[in-house]
């Protein structure tokens, strides 16, 4: 069957508001977007080949940049697999302290994702107010693990640093301000009438679709997956009482405030692992050993499954990593993207999804 | 070179536009450069404008190993820019290749071996400080002796 397209319109490798190359090409009809296809390739470094064959005191950093965003949880699902593996116990508190420092990533990962959104429809005020909140996020995590990015804060069989108790103080009075602010942010992105133009029934996911589509994540729970969220299976999220958000529209706007929700919900983690943190050790004993297992943990944008094969000396024979990214994707191109009434919907469609690229090539 | 020349090149070191390309990182240095948006750093109040768009752009900031993927592009886009430009590599990934540039990898460090590279801010990753410092430290080197070329 011959299709009927007017122009085939590439976006990117370069493009003002992405993060990082990608190609998105739309086969277009006039405003309307017939199909979508994403074209990747331009950040493919081969880390898993470099991974293979080395030992774990390597692997440890590699795996904490295969994405600089969420670099924590590449770090938590590594060890934790290794921990798995060679049966290392982990003191209480260290459980908790990893939490904290997961949930205070998790946090800036979700409000540079929002303020991606709000740069990408234009609201540059928004997003201005938002980068200035996550300063504040990045400076607790830099006080807690002395790095702002990639931190290397766990380690097997507990964590690096102790949490101080004066930082506890700054770091539950900063809870209270950014609580305060995204708030506030919240409110204003809720009932801006011109963000509801641009955000309101566009890029709409169903959740027959999400399914289909196997996403994970935010784009899934803001298309009213709440049961996709594997903090609900992690031991120190149960003990903690965790439940996950979720909204039922499936659209921009959805799941923009899908994150924001995430973000106060965060918070409330944070306070409850604070007011439970046991004192004793934040380090035990145990040397990773042999054996296989395949693990996952919840990534600020969805399930991260790591499959790793090791050997007695605590070498790495084998790994795979699956990142939460790739559905997402494939999910934006399939199901959102395609239809799309215009053209000017396209990128910020693709930005709402939050897609990092590198974790999806690495 | 004319009086007219030196007072355009010393008015445009002050007003910077700059594009970023990232060519294999893991995305930490991508989000210090954006964190150098943040109204705590702040880049505009230095006059530096972040666009994004190398058609437009003085200095040119490279972010990560170079991949296989950018073979081709990294230099036509270099080409797109017009002069004068400066490219500076943002983090250790394009100066050394990083935990990137080990046996069985992809990359294919440093970008110098590509692209003209004037600085160097070394860090995985830098702070937003030093990223802002150093574009600084190249503006007024850039638009130091240009003119244009005439026919």
């Amino acid at each position: 069957m011959k299709r009927m397209v007017d122009v085939s319109i590439p976006l990117g490798p370069v493009h003002p508001c992405w993060k990082e190359p990608a190609r998105v090409k739309c086969e277009t009809k006039g405003e309307y977007v017939v199909s979508a296809e994403v074209e990747l390739g331009y950040m493919k470094k081969g880390i898993e080949r470099i991974m293979r064959g080395r030992p774990w005191q390597e692997v440890m950093f590699l795996a904490e940049r295969v994405c600089g965003i969420c670099s924590v949880i590449h770090n938590m699902v590594f060890i934790e697999a290794l921990e798995k593996v060679s049966d290392i116990p982990v003191p209480d508190r260290a459980a908790l302290l990893r939490v904290v420092v997961n949930e205070l990533d998790r946090i800036q990962s979700h409000i540079l994702a929002n303020f991606s959104y709000c740069y990408t429809i234009e609201h540059e005020t928004l997003g201005m107010y938002l980068l200035d909140v996550r300063e504040m996020v990045m400076d607790e995590l830099e006080r807690i693990t002395g790095a702002r990015v990639t931190c290397a804060y766990i380690i097997p069989g507990g964590v690096r640093f102790d949490l101080r108790n004066e930082d506890e103080l700054r770091l539950r009075a900063n809870l209270l301000a950014i609580e305060k602010e995204v708030t506030r942010y919240m409110r204003m992105f809720e009932h801006g009438p011109l963000i509801a133009l641009r955000s309101k029934g566009i890029g709409v996911l169903t959740r027959e679709a999400a399914r289909e589509a196997y996403a994970v994540g935010p784009t899934a729970r803001a298309s009213g997956m709440p049961e996709i969220d594997r903090r609900l299976r992690h031991p120190t999220y149960q003990k903690l009482g965790f439940t996950p958000v979720s909204r039922d529209e499936g659209d921009n706007f959805a799941r923009i405030m899908v994150r924001f929700q995430e973000v106060l919900a965060s918070i409330g983690i944070i306070r409850t692992c604070l007011d439970q943190l046991p004192g004793g050790p934040i380090r035990g004993g145990g040397i990773p050993g042999a054996g296989e297992i395949a693990y996952s943990g919840e990534a600020p944008r969805g399930e991260l499954s790591y499959f790793i094969r090791t050997d007695a000396a605590g070498r790495v024979l084998d790994i795979s990593i699956q990142t939460p990214s790739i559905m997402n994707i494939e999910a934006c191109c399939h199901y959102m993207l395609t239809g799309a009434a215009s053209l000017a919907d396209v990128s910020s469609t693709f930005v709402s999804a939050d897609p990092c690229i590198a974790c999806t090539e690495r | 070179m004319s009086l007219l020349q030196a007072i355009k090149n010393t008015v445009r070191s002050k007003s910077i536009h700059v594009s970023y390309v990232d060519v294999g990182s893991c995305n930490g240095c991508d989000i210090e450069v954006l964190a150098c948006l943040a109204p705590r750093y702040d880049i505009e109040q230095y006059g530096i404008f972040v666009h994004n768009n190398p058609r437009e752009a003085d200095v040119l900031l490279v972010i990560g190993a170079f991949t296989p993927g950018w073979e081709e592009k990294l230099h036509v886009l270099w080409e797109k820019i017009p002069d004068p430009k400066a490219a500076i590599a943002i983090g250790n990934c394009p100066i050394s290749g990083c935990l990137f540039d080990r046996p069985h990898t992809f990359v294919d460090a440093p970008v110098s071996k590509h692209i003209p590279i004037a600085a160097q801010v070394p860090g995985c990753p830098p702070r937003p400080t030093e990223i802002l410092s150093a574009i600084l430290a190249v503006a007024p080197v850039v638009f130091k002796d240009f003119e244009v070329r005439t026919r």
